[in-house]
């Protein structure tokens, strides 16, 4: 029907339809080339660089945030086994201040016992002597009186006296 | 059958779409190289809402796009990635990417004029504004071929291959000229006229049937629900143009960026 009446007709390009077109294609290109990919593709670029940017700079930080979590690793690890070190070296030397502090203690305690021993020995020893003396002095007072005379005889005299005190000392032991 | 279906049920025929659609009256600067008619004016008005929203997206767009900056930008993307890069690669392809860039979003926006209301036109409905789309990408494969080839050995190429007997070449060459000069841009030109013209005829013979049955029909009673029927018909084909819009800009801007890939010598 319609169509067979002017088919070829639409085809047949007029002049102003060419100019027309033409005109608008060189400003439509003009457009995009000049003005719309230019702007669009800085845009995009910058978005781009931002984003690697932005990338590369999380990537870094990263990278300092697992160093410095490396090194506080070391340094905490390092940390304790000082510690343990000085723990156990505290403890090693508690102990030996304490077994310093006892030997020490039980030689002063076995000095004093021996100083006492001494000094009671010694104590003993001038009793001993003094007595024997004032023993002899009353023995032979006693004697003379009882004998009513003075033993001239040095030696009786002596001999005497220890005859007594080894008495005195049998009775003692007894 | 259309027109039959027509015949059949009542005296007046309804307001079917012709070929004169596309072939209106000069309407301003008559008998002039710029006289200009409905289709032209059309195009002039989708050119300037064309450069106006893209030029307004362009000089406000932002490092952080919006929703219409991201839209536009993944039209700009389609096109680089999925269309130049695709077929010739980042290091050829770059220099294209204007070119392929203006083509896809002219023709996708000049043939949605098809089915924009008062508009009902695509701005490609004349041969000519597909035919000087396809003359721009013709001169830009030859200039390519010429420079990367040298224009003997393009046409050494393309009309004379490589192990090939040489009788056939008496067939092959005049051929393979031909479709160098003439085939591909013809091909690309009536591609897109003929689905911006048989487009509008599918979309306006649907709408004039739906107003005919609905409105001028004198039996009502069956005239409704055909009308209805045929309006719903209409409203797919408006949506099936949309698509339409859409797949030919794909479709010239893939072509054209496969005819300037062909100028190039092979890897």
């Amino acid at each position: 029907m319609t169509l067979a009446e002017g088919g070829i007709d639409l085809f047949l390009p007029h002049t102003y339809d060419i100019v027309w077109s033409l005109i608008i294609l060189v400003i439509v290109a003009l457009f995009f080339y000049k003005f719309f990919m230019p702007k669009f593709n800085a845009i995009l670029d910058e978005r781009a660089a931002k984003i690697e940017g932005n990338i590369a700079k999380a990537e870094a930080a990263k990278a300092e945030a697992d160093a410095a979590k490396e090194k506080y690793e070391a340094q905490l690890s390092t940390a304790r086994v000082e510690a343990s070190k000085i723990r156990d070296d505290a403890r090693a030397e508690a102990s030996h201040i304490i077994a310093d502090a006892r030997s020490r203690a039980e030689s002063d305690a076995a000095q004093i016992t021996a100083n006492a021993q001494r000094s009671i020995e010694s104590q003993h020893q001038q009793a001993l002597v003094s007595l024997k003396g004032e023993v002899g002095v009353l023995a032979t007072a006693l004697a003379g009186k009882i004998l009513g005379s003075k033993l001239e005889n040095d030696d009786v005299q002596s001999s005497m006296i220890d005859k007594m005190i080894d008495d005195m000392a049998g009775s003692d032991k007894k | 059958m259309v027109e039959a279906m027509g015949m059949l049920f009542a005296a007046e025929s309804p307001d079917l779409p012709t070929v004169n659609d596309f072939l209106p009256p000069e309407i301003l600067f008559q008998g002039t190289p710029f006289a200009l008619n409905r289709i032209i004016l059309i195009r002039i008005v989708a050119t300037i809402i064309l450069l106006i929203v893209l030029g307004i997206t362009a000089s406000r767009a932002k490092l952080i796009p919006g929703r219409w900056q991201s839209i536009v930008e993944t039209g700009i993307d389609f096109v680089r990635e999925s269309v130049v890069y695709q077929v010739m690669g980042e290091t050829r392809g770059k220099r294209y990417v204007p070119m392929i860039s203006t083509l896809f979003f002219t023709i996708f926006v000049f043939n949605l004029c098809g089915i924009i209301p008062g508009m009902n036109m695509a701005a490609n409905a004349t041969v000519v504004m597909p035919l000087v789309f396809a003359v721009w990408v013709l001169i830009q494969y030859w200039v390519t071929a010429v420079r990367e080839k040298g224009l003997w050995g393009f046409v050494r190429d393309e009309c004379f291959p490589k192990g090939v007997p040489w009788p056939v070449y008496i067939l092959l060459a005049p051929i393979q000229l031909c479709e160098l000069i003439l085939i591909r841009p013809a091909s690309l030109t009536i591609r897109l006229f003929a689905n911006m013209v048989s487009g509008h005829l599918l979309v306006a013979t649907a709408l004039a049937f739906a107003q005919y049955w609905v409105i001028d029909a004198t039996n009502k009673l069956a005239g409704i629900p055909i009308g209805a029927l045929w309006f719903v018909f209409g409203f797919v084909l408006t949506l099936f143009e949309a698509f339409v819009a859409f797949l030919q800009a794909y479709v010239f801007a893939i072509l054209s960026t496969v005819y300037i890939s062909m100028s190039y010598p092979e890897d």
